[in-house]
């Protein structure tokens, strides 16, 4: 539903950008459900300015799109994990947090993270967050699974999926009590290595979409996975596949996104505008209601969203923010993880 | 003479309507020489590859040396064809093709080189032992095949058109090739062809084919002077076709009416007086009379086209009853090209009582 | 200048394709070769001539298994593919009695060729999966009694992906060349004393080696650089070379060590490419 609303306000935009060029048109390059019609056409209404979408699939598509060549895009969604890479490599420009209004209705745990500042100046407004959760197939476990050890049970095996990403070290790293899970050390890597290489037998496919790890679920081919908390799950809610997410004991990784403003764009203008109604409520509840994630901006979801939804999203849940990890750019330990992981896929 | 094929009742039909071959019997004598003739589509081919294996028959029966191989594969039959566009492998040298149908015969090594060294002499071409055959000319490919063929001493060797692709001066060559290989090897040959003179010069024994039947058999000479039909006349040389009616006999002689004159015909077995018959006789046996000279059987008529072939002359002349016919002369020295017919001339023929044919009916072909 | 008038035509002719192929394939591998000399630098990579990205290849055993893998899938799908394919083109040359049905037979083929390549392997998917259309089958048949998951997600079910899908580059060549091989070729073999089977070995086989070395060479290439079977029906240890270096073009960004390792498979590529064509040219050539 989304995916297709998406498309739809894609090609709009595509098809009426020429005409809306005079006024004020703002590329921004993101993720599928960031701008979707529902919030996105009332702002293109009261602002004026035409928003033209392009979708990434992954962090990854960033950097290389960027790289491409400049004057393309205005605004960028990269997460947390990237948005450093993005300031290291000289692609976006520092925030007049001022001009945002609701700045400061933002929790401050997300202010204070790394890879989203730099000498004092903030290059990314946070904008959505939610866990790297793990989900099980309800009807499969009579005791539902509570450890990161149902991922390495015989009893599960060809039943279990992973995301075909670095992350996977992080998982690994937490099964085997390294906490530190962006700060290991080379020995700490190699040996979350050696446990992925024994998970190895048991996984049935490494997912690398959202839509994948949907369909294994459908298809009946896993039935316990890592996943986006609330967008995977409410897939399936709606493909009438009942399962449930959970965070096991050794914890969650956490991720978020900000809106980062393009290095020189030319539209700062309507870029301005965008950002403001992006962490106001239209934008704040028009991302949840979409994509399941939760908002970034405290006062914002309380404003709009209703008590069950406010909870279900854990705005109001310190010590659930407190538990997930948060991504953390890892600078140049970077390609060590990478590679690790790549290593481990080689196998 | 012992009989190495017999050919019984022998049919192809591919299809109710479309036959290839129509009950043919034959019986083919060791050593002989033997041509299937006949124009395209007559059935010369289906039939030779019926006796080769590579067609079953509808009907009738093939015996090689007193044994039936009406069922037999191509492989299990002591025969071997050389085909019309010589079918060498084109992945094999001379000598690998040569050699190749020696593999099944249980020879030594040293047997089997000496074997294809003495084929690929027999046809003068072994210094190409090692050539590929797409090195070779037309001429040189047709010796390899027949080499590959002979080499296993087969009982029968079967020839489909195998000079037809040649030009004609390598065709006339390798005709006399072909048949004195045959006198050396002592095998006995099935050729087809369509071209006569192919036929007449190289075989014992001609046969002659028409819409998948057998039209005539026999020695080339009793073909050419004695045809048993207008078909058979007209396939084998040149032949003039009037019109007529049979008439009393006297003797050995026969009066035939033509138009506008009146024949005698020395004939073996004369037809009842008024039927109606084709008569026939060939140019060569046409004399141009000189003015005041008379003779048996004259026509007369106008000379209509002279035709020059170095050999002779060909001269048609329109007969006073309408009919064309030609006659061949043979130019006595070159001062005599000086004296060439006219058109337009008036001119008399005269054609001799025993060279006459007489076919019942009015076939003109 | 008259002359170049002239000769402007000509000129465009032959120009344009040249400045096409320089410009669109040689300059992209340019670009690449000289990546692949550059530096891994965070946050991206620095301009550099050294050899670090080839020795790493040569040295870390992940691109050394993930290379022997690729290899062996593709020969799998090349040898799958032949042992399908021959039999199949050689009916529908030599046996197939009927022109309407082989032109079927030959379309049903080719035709899946027309349908997006992610559709028919997305199509296995169904067929192969846990809950798929073999497994129900299986168990109608009573030959199991409960689901098997050996069928989809691992390297057997790559190789029965990639075969379905490039077997037509394997059909094509071989029913090609099995028809350009005269018939009297192989009634002169049985003429001349060799039973069907010693034929078939002897003239109707080493005559279509070209088509079978076009076809491996064709289905051995695409094979060796798919990426999306691994990504679709693959297992955990599915990833193919082509999926190394997307990783290291995106994910990892280390464009200089994918690019290494693009050049790396270029070469055999072509090296496999040069090898079939000298074999196909001795083919024709009878060998010499
Ligand atoms: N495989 C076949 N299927 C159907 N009909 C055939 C086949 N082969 C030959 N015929 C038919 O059988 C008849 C005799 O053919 P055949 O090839 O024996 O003639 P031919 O005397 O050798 O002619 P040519 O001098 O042209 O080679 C022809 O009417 C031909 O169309
Ligand atoms: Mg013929």
């Amino acid at each position: 539903m989304t995916i297709k609303k998406g498309i739809t306000a894609g090609c709009i935009a595509a098809l009426t950008s020429g005409a809306a060029w005079a006024e004020g048109t703002i590329n921004v390059l993101t993720w599928e459900g960031y701008a979707d019609p529902s919030f996105i056409t009332p702002f293109e209404e009261t602002s004026g300015c035409k928003v033209n979408a392009t979708y990434v699939g992954s962090n990854d598509d960033f950097a290389p799109k960027l790289m491409a060549g400049g004057g393309v895009y205005d605004l960028i969604t990269p997460s947390i994990d990237t948005t450093q890479l993005m300031i290291d490599l000289g692609f976006v420009e520092p925030l007049d947090t001022a001009a945002i209004t609701g700045w400061d209705g933002i929790y401050p745990k997300f202010l204070a993270q790394d890879g989203i500042q730099q000498d004092g100046a903030y290059y990314g407004m946070p904008y959505s967050w939610g866990a790297i959760a793990f989900m099980y197939l309800d009807s499969a476990f009579d005791t539902p699974p509570s450890s990161l050890d149902a991922l390495w049970s015989e009893d599960l095996a060809g039943k279990i999926s992973l995301w075909d990403d670095k992350s996977a070290i992080y998982v690994a790293a937490r099964k085997n009590g390294d906490m530190d899970i962006y700060n290991l050390t080379d020995d700490q890597i190699a040996a979350a290595q050696d446990s992925l290489l024994a998970q190895k037998p048991l996984v049935r496919k490494y997912w690398a979409t959202a839509g994948e790890l949907v369909d294994l679920y459908k298809a009946g081919e896993v039935v316990i996975s890592n996943t986006w908390a609330g967008y995977q799950s409410s897939l399936l809610a709606a493909e009438g596949v009942a399962v449930t997410e959970f965070i096991p004991e050794e914890g969650a990784e956490g991720w978020m996104d900000s809106w980062m403003v393009v290095k020189d764009t030319p539209n700062k203008d309507c870029a301005y505008k965008f950002l403001n109604m992006q962490l106001s409520e239209l934008g704040q509840c028009g991302v949840a209601n979409v994509n399941g994630y939760s908002a970034a901006n405290a006062s914002a979801a309380k404003a709009c969203m209703t008590a069950e939804q406010y909870s279900a999203l854990h705005q109001d849940d310190p010590d659930y923010l407190d538990s997930l990890l948060i991504w953390t750019p890892l600078g140049d330990r970077f390609e060590t993880y990478t590679n690790a992981w790549n290593a481990v896929k080689a196998q | 003479m012992a009989a190495i094929i017999e050919l019984e009742n022998l049919s192809k039909h591919y299809s109710p309507t479309i036959i290839g071959v129509d009950d043919v019997s034959l019986t083919v004598e060791d050593g002989e020489f033997v041509t299937l003739l006949g124009p395209s589509g007559c059935g010369k081919s289906t039939l030779l590859r019926m006796i080769g294996g590579f067609e079953a028959p509808t009907h009738g029966s093939i015996r090689l040396a007193g044994k039936d191989v009406t069922w037999d594969p191509p492989y299990k039959r002591e025969v071997n064809m050389v085909f019309q566009d010589y079918a060498l492998f084109p992945h094999m040298s001379v000598g690998e093709n040569v050699g190749y149908g020696l593999k099944t015969l249980r020879l030594s090594k040293g047997e089997i080189a000496t074997r294809v060294k003495d084929a690929l002499s027999l046809v003068g071409l072994y210094d190409k032992v090692n050539q590929r055959p797409q090195q070779l000319s037309g001429g040189q490919r047709q010796r390899i095949a027949l080499a590959r063929a002979i080499v296993r001493r087969p009982k029968v060797l079967l020839l489909d058109e195998p000079l037809s692709a040649l030009d004609a001066k390598l065709r006339e060559q390798m005709q006399i090739e072909l048949k004195h290989l045959h006198e050396k090897v002592g095998i006995t040959f099935i050729m087809v062809t369509h071209d006569q003179t192919e036929a007449l010069v190289m075989s014992d024994r001609v046969v002659v084919m028409e819409s998948g039947r057998i039209a005539q058999e026999g020695r080339p000479q009793d073909l050419y002077d004695h045809p048993a039909s207008p078909y058979v006349a007209n396939f084998i040389g040149t032949t003039n076709f009037l019109p007529g009616t049979s008439g009393a006999t006297q003797g050995r002689l026969t009066h035939v009416e033509a138009p506008g004159t009146t024949l005698r015909a020395e004939l073996d077995a004369a037809p009842p007086p008024g039927r109606e018959i084709t008569i026939g006789f060939r140019p060569e046996k046409v004399r141009v009379l000189a003015e005041t000279e008379s003779a048996e059987n004259t026509l007369s008529g106008r000379v209509a086209e002279v035709i020059y072939y170095g050999l002779g002359l060909r001269v048609a002349v329109e007969l006073e009853g309408g009919a064309r016919v030609f006659a061949d002369s043979l130019l006595p020295d070159r001062l005599a090209q000086s004296v060439l017919p006219q058109i337009g001339q008036s001119m008399r023929l005269a054609v001799a009582p025993h060279n006459v044919f007489v076919f019942e009916g009015r076939v003109a072909p | 200048m008259n002359l170049l008038r002239r000769n402007l035509p000509g000129a465009l002719v032959v120009g344009i394709p040249v400045l096409w192929i320089l410009v669109f394939m040689l300059l992209p591998y340019g670009i690449i070769v000289t990546y692949s000399f550059w530096l891994k630098k965070y946050p991206t990579f620095l301009p550099a001539f050294q050899f670090g990205n080839y020795v790493t290849l040569f040295t870390d055993p992940q691109y050394l298994r993930v290379f022997l893998r690729t290899l062996k899938i593709s020969l799998l799908v090349s040898a799958a593919s032949f042992l399908l394919a021959y039999p199949f083109a050689y009916y529908l040359v030599f046996r197939c009695r009927s022109q309407a049905l082989r032109t079927w037979l030959y379309m049903a083929v080719i035709a899946p060729l027309w349908v997006s390549y992610l559709l028919r392997a997305y199509i296995w998917k169904t067929i192969l999966g846990t809950e798929g259309v073999l497994n129900s089958f299986l168990m109608w048949l009573r030959i199991i009694d409960e689901p098997s998951s050996l069928f989809l997600y691992n390297q057997f079910s790559m190789v029965v992906t990639l075969t379905y899908i490039f077997i037509p580059f394997m059909v094509m060549p071989i029913y090609t060349a099995l028809e350009k091989i005269p018939v009297n070729l192989t009634e002169a073999s049985a003429d001349l004393g060799m039973s069907p089977w010693r034929s078939f070995w002897h003239v109707t086989l080493p005559l279509s080696l070209p088509g079978v070395a076009a076809g491996f060479t064709l289905t051995f290439c695409l094979s060796f650089g798919d990426f999306i079977a691994p990504f679709l029906v693959g297992g955990p240890d599915g990833n193919l070379v082509a999926n190394v270096i997307a990783t290291q073009f995106g994910a990892a960004l280390n464009w200089p060590l994918g690019s290494a390792l693009a050049i790396v498979m270029l070469i055999v590529v072509l090296s496999i490419v040069s090898v079939s064509d000298r074999l196909e040219r001795k083919g024709l050539t009878g060998g010499t």
